[in-house]
């Protein structure tokens, strides 16, 4: 196990500086994706003024700014581009660096995006936790922070994460047979964001298409730690979703190297 | 200790039908057309030794290194490296080898080199104390100093090519494959980089299987050459061999009192011998006469032109390398062997 730290650990190292030399690529993604998480507030804002009522399929504004926000961050902080990296490393052949050394690949790409996410937990998390909390302070005047959920939440979005990696992974080893990741990643990752209840709470869909959705990995990737976060699940539901992201996370992993051991069999590396 | 046994490799390539509908097709109904990159190679390489593996573009060279390496699985065949096979137990295997693929680099684009030593320090468990020794070795032969706080991506090729070899040497591995680590690189860079290998295979009895354009790394380096084409095994032998079976080309180099006098000489006509056999260079009062020492003995050659022109001096050369292999490329020369 320490073995495994000391030759993996090196690559958060590495992923970290690697973030910080292209610091205002990042910073501008980051600010990009809020501004687009404010317009989204706006929206929401608009169609709680208009309905009549104060809440809206079960929800009020304030859990609507809550869960927006929230839901920001958890996508944000659980999105992975390994396969980006990944099948660009495929396409061009420069995974053969990868190969000849005595690592793990998924291992390499884990770590090196966990060194960039530790940082994007101390500049985007953290600070949007406590606006998140200064905010429903203000509207509801009483401190309801919960640190078990808050746990729970950060556990949750752990999981979310790995499995949003392997889902990654096995999507960017299909570089191997293809050559080419297919289409755009841009309209996966649409796709992703609408089916996991990112943009639009999954409650918020008809009933057949909510539970078939909730069971689907995508809910996975960050509808649940955003449920949890918000206080929406009882100790039940939270244990079953959980098991339900852990069982995800263990069928992309087990994908992954089935998908890998049957890419080594017919690898063709192209550039000479 | 590396034993390459009727090797094959073939590559399916894809037709890409045009169009989207076709990309679509071609999903689920692929045509293929198979390349034999590799058709039957062997050879063997004893410990400690270094191998110029040499051929003209496209022969298969880089393909064989890389089922060597374990990244390629051969269509059939077998080969094995210190009695491992490469594609099982990848991971064990890679910790015995150094690889350096010329045209990239096992380095870390954006972050500065001595931060991907310490990574592969860590990678492969290399001790605090062995790792120093050999970073201050390498850093000696091979001049790392300057730039080893520099970002990857700021390094010039040169600078590049060094840091990839001492990456590859870090771990002292037993076997160290380098695909044309001499590409693009000046006579000074050229020299440091033969120079490690060298001293590295002297030092630490590192068998060293080496491909390349650059024949002087051959003459320089190799014990011994084996040359492929087409994926197929033409030549397994030294340098010495070489020049032996295939050296009957000479060169006559000589300077003429009178530079007019050129027109006295014929060599063509005379002899009776070819293009193919023959090459004329004269520069001057300087000129240079290459002929194939089969067809006409040295000694014919120096009285025909003793007794034609006045010279103030004369010497003849052996066969080099260079003219051997460029003819054999070119297929001038029959291959019996
Ligand atoms: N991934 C691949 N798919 C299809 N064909 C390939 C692939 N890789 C190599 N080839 C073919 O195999 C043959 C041998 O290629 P290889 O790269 O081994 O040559 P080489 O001897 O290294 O040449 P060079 O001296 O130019 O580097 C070439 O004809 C090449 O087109
Ligand atoms: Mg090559």
């Amino acid at each position: 196990m320490r073995r495994f730290f000391r030759t993996y650990l090196p690559f958060s190292r590495a992923g970290v500086q690697m973030m910080l030399a292209y610091r205002s690529d990042f910073l501008f993604h980051l600010i990009g994706e809020m501004l687009m998480c404010i317009v989204m507030y706006f929206v929401w804002f608009a169609v709680f003024e208009s309905s009549n009522g104060s809440t809206f399929m079960g929800f009020s504004m304030t859990d609507m700014t809550v869960y927006l926000f929230i839901s920001f961050v958890t996508s944000y902080l659980t999105y992975s581009d390994g396969a980006i990296a990944l099948g660009e490393e495929i396409r061009d052949g420069s995974i053969v660096m990868r190969m000849i050394k005595p690592v793990s690949f998924d291992m390499t790409f884990l770590f090196q995006e966990l060194g960039g996410r530790c940082i994007e937990v101390i500049i985007a998390l953290v600070p949007m936790c406590v606006c998140v909390e200064a905010y429903k302070f203000c509207v509801t005047g009483s401190v309801m922070f919960n640190p078990v959920c808050f746990l729970l939440f950060l556990l949750s979005t752990v999981l979310a994460y790995l499995v949003s990696f392997y889902f990654n992974v096995c999507y960017g080893f299909t570089a191997f047979f293809l050559k080419n990741l297919w289409g755009s990643n841009v309209l996966k990752d649409a796709i992703i964001s609408f089916l996991s209840g990112s943009r639009i709470p999954l409650a918020f869909m008809p009933p057949l298409l909510q539970g078939l959705l909730t069971f689907l990995p995508f809910a996975s990737l960050s509808y649940i730690p955003v449920m949890i976060y918000m206080g929406m699940y009882d100790g039940m539901t939270i244990f079953k979703s959980m098991l339900l992201q852990a069982f995800w996370l263990l069928a992309f992993w087990a994908l992954s190297k089935l998908i890998w051991r049957l890419a080594m069999k017919r690898l063709c590396v192209q550039g000479g | 200790m590396i034993y390459v046994d009727n090797i094959t490799k073939e590559f399916k390539k894809t037709i890409k039908q045009p169009g989207l509908l076709g990309s679509f097709k071609s999903l689920f109904n692929p045509k293929t057309e198979k390349i034999k990159a590799v058709d039957g190679i062997s050879f063997h390489v004893p410990k400690g030794e270094i191998l110029g593996f040499i051929g003209p573009n496209g022969a298969g060279k880089s393909t064989v290194i890389k089922m060597l390496t374990g990244i390629l699985t051969p269509s059939s065949g077998t080969c094995s490296i210190d009695g491992r096979i490469p594609q099982k137990d990848r991971k064990n295997y890679v910790r015995e080898i150094g690889v350096v693929f010329g045209q990239r680099t096992q380095l870390w684009w954006d972050l500065p080199l001595t931060e991907t030593y310490a990574v592969l320090k860590e990678i492969y468990e290399v001790e605090d104390s062995a790792y120093k020794r050999k970073m201050e070795l390498l850093n000696e032969v091979l001049d790392l100093q300057d730039f080893i706080k520099s970002p990857v991506r700021t390094l010039s090729l040169g600078q590049r090519m060094r840091a990839d070899i001492a990456a590859s040497l870090l771990h002292s591995p037993k076997v160290l494959f380098l695909d044309e680590p001499t590409i693009g690189l000046d006579v000074v860079v050229k020299d440091n980089i033969r120079r490690a290998i060298a001293q590295i295979n002297a030092e630490e009895k590192t068998t060293v299987i080496l491909t390349t354009h650059d024949l002087s790394d051959i003459e320089l380096l190799a014990d011994r050459i084996v040359m492929i084409d087409k994926g197929r095994n033409v030549f397994d032998g030294t340098v010495g061999e070489l020049k032996q079976n295939y050296g009957q080309m000479r060169e006559l180099n000589f300077e003429l009192q009178r530079a007019e006098d050129k027109a006295l000489l014929d060599y063509g006509k005379h002899f009776g011998l070819g293009e193919d056999d023959l090459k004329v260079i004269s520069d001057g009062v300087n000129v240079t006469v290459r002929f194939n020492s089969e067809l006409v003995p040295v000694g014919d050659m120096l009285s025909y032109t003793l007794s034609q022109v006045h010279l103030s001096d004369i010497s003849v050369k052996d066969a080099d390398i260079e003219e051997i292999i460029r003819r054999l490329y070119k297929k001038e020369v029959r291959i019996d062997a």
